[in-house]
């Protein structure tokens, strides 16, 4: 199949009470590219994000999909488990919804680093665990896309970063569509092979930035004079466009 | 067990307060028997006082069973559109504000089955809280897992089935507790009202009975077995509740 996996066209999104979520966007998203979105809070992020998964609709212009695109996967910034069922069921949920078998629950289980834990209750997890419970519930069935809304933003810097890799292990293995939003520079430079970068006050693409680090990313990365010399540009980029804002 | 020894010390220390003072004071029986004379007519009366009590018992249960089947359906039906809850809720709120009292007369007339009519009047009382209470809980279902099943294509019949129902479930036992009590209330008040229903009386108008002859240990006799029902009746539920919700749900924690 060939094509983007996403295309928006002047897409834009206004509430009811006039305020302006996000102003037009145009902009395609590659297969098998992992793209993050990088903004501060009321910079349209989350409503862009959930325009690409058709939670919300557009108030004018055009979002579409691949068309071999059938299964999403969403991954909210609280691991949004069901507390009344345990780890099991709530991996299970997108295959029990649709009638389909549950016989790769236990391999995505594993994947995660949950083995031991399907009959856990969410409330029994730490939270970095509740968020792998929540990773292996979007990746259960395989989805060509996978969007991720500030997944690890309650966590701590040491399961943030674990986190990380092993996602990027998982993205690496699979070759699914990403589109991560974080509000932190380092977390979308690291894990993205492009970076769209947001502004607030309206909610607006400000910048698209290719990230040429190498395929390869790991702890040694994190410190290197590269990585932070990318962070330091997308930094200046977001304060330009906030200072333009403020003048 | 240890935390049950101090009320109950108390209780003992003003029962034997009570039958002292009814000793010392030569109170008469007509005016208010002792805690031995009330033991004592219960024990001559325990076959009659037990089968009325299976009777107030058997339309108490019946009721909480039908306010808690109709009160969560009405419920689900209400979440289902906010103009639905618009338009309907308010008369939720008038069958709870109308004193069933008021309300016994025209059942009596409009219903020939006394049990029918008992049944009626306490599922009356007890409804309201189930209603209100699931409504919450659907209400307040968390919004993102509401989007999940949206974005996994679950039918309408799903959600309800796998999300709101379960997320709903601690509010709807939390109403389920307060209605039991009601559904008590509404029987007894249902009783006093009705009368006797031939040769099937339940507790309360047993109580009534009672006391119109002066009776007054084989009254609060009845008076207290309804207490006892209505304590027992708590504790059942209470324990239903943190069966339900022992793994997720922080109320099936803590004591109550």
């Amino acid at each position: 199949m060939t094509g983007p996996a996403l295309r928006l066209t002047g897409a834009a999104k206004t509430y009811p009470t006039g305020t302006v979520a996000l102003a037009p966007a145009s902009f395609e998203i590659a297969r098998s590219s992992f793209v993050s979105l990088v903004g501060p809070s009321g910079c349209g992020k989350s409503t862009l994000l959930r325009l690409l998964a058709g939670l919300l609709a557009p108030s004018e212009g055009e979002v579409s999909r691949g068309a071999d695109i059938s299964e999403t996967g969403f991954v909210f910034q609280d691991a949004t488990l069901m507390p009344w069922a345990n780890v099991r069921a709530n991996v299970a949920l997108p295959l029990t919804l649709k009638g389909k078998s549950e016989e790769r629950v236990p391999d995505t289980l594993r994947r995660v680093g949950l083995e031991g834990f399907a009959q856990a209750y969410p409330r029994e997890l730490s939270g970095g665990m509740q968020m792998r419970a929540s990773i292996a519930r979007a990746i259960v069935t395989s989805p060509q896309l996978l969007l991720m809304d500030e997944p690890f933003a309650a966590l701590d810097e040491f399961t943030r970063f674990r986190l990380n890799d092993d996602l990027l292990a998982l993205w690496q293995q699979n070759q699914w569509t990403v589109v991560f939003v974080t509000h932190s520079i380092r977390e979308a430079v690291f894990l993205s092979q492009r970076v769209i970068v947001m502004s607030p006050r309206p909610g607006r693409v400000i910048a698209d930035v290719a990230i040429d680090l190498p395929e390869r990313r790991d702890e040694a990365l994190r410190g290197s004079h590269v990585f932070a010399d990318r962070c330091a540009k997308i930094g200046a980029l977001l304060r330009g466009a906030m200072t333009g804002e403020a003048a | 067990m240890k935390r049950a020894l101090g009320p109950l010390a108390f209780g003992l220390l003003l029962l034997g307060g009570w039958e002292l003072a009814v000793r010392l004071g030569d109170v008469p029986a007509y005016i208010l028997p002792g805690p031995a004379a009330i033991v004592a007519a219960l024990w001559a009366n325990v076959g009659d006082l037990a089968s009325s009590l299976a009777v107030t018992l058997e339309v108490t249960l019946a009721a909480l069973a039908l306010a808690a089947l109709s009160g969560a359906l009405i419920a689900i039906l209400l979440a289902q559109s906010p103009l639905a809850e618009r338009i309907f809720f308010p008369y939720a709120v008038f069958l709870q504000v109308t004193p069933i009292v008021t309300v016994a007369p025209f059942v009596i007339i409009w219903v020939e089955n006394v049990f029918a009519v008992l049944l009626i009047l306490a599922w009356m009382a007890a409804i309201f809280p189930i209603i209100s209470n699931t409504l919450l809980g659907l209400k307040s279902v968390d919004a993102n897992l509401k989007d999940l099943f949206r974005l996994y294509g679950a039918t309408r019949a799903q959600t309800v089935r796998r999300l709101l129902i379960p997320a709903a479930l601690p509010y709807f036992l939390g109403g389920l507790r307060i209605a039991g009590g009601l559904a008590l209330i509404g029987t007894v008040v249902a009783e006093m009202v009705a009368g006797t229903s031939g040769t099937r009386s339940g507790l309360a108008s047993r109580l009534v009975e009672a006391s119109y002859r002066l009776e007054l240990a084989v009254a609060l006799a009845c008076f207290f077995l309804l207490s006892a029902t209505g304590l027992v009746l708590y504790l059942v539920l209470d324990a239903v509740s943190r069966r339900l919700l022992r793994h997720w749900h922080e109320s099936a924690r803590t004591p109550a």
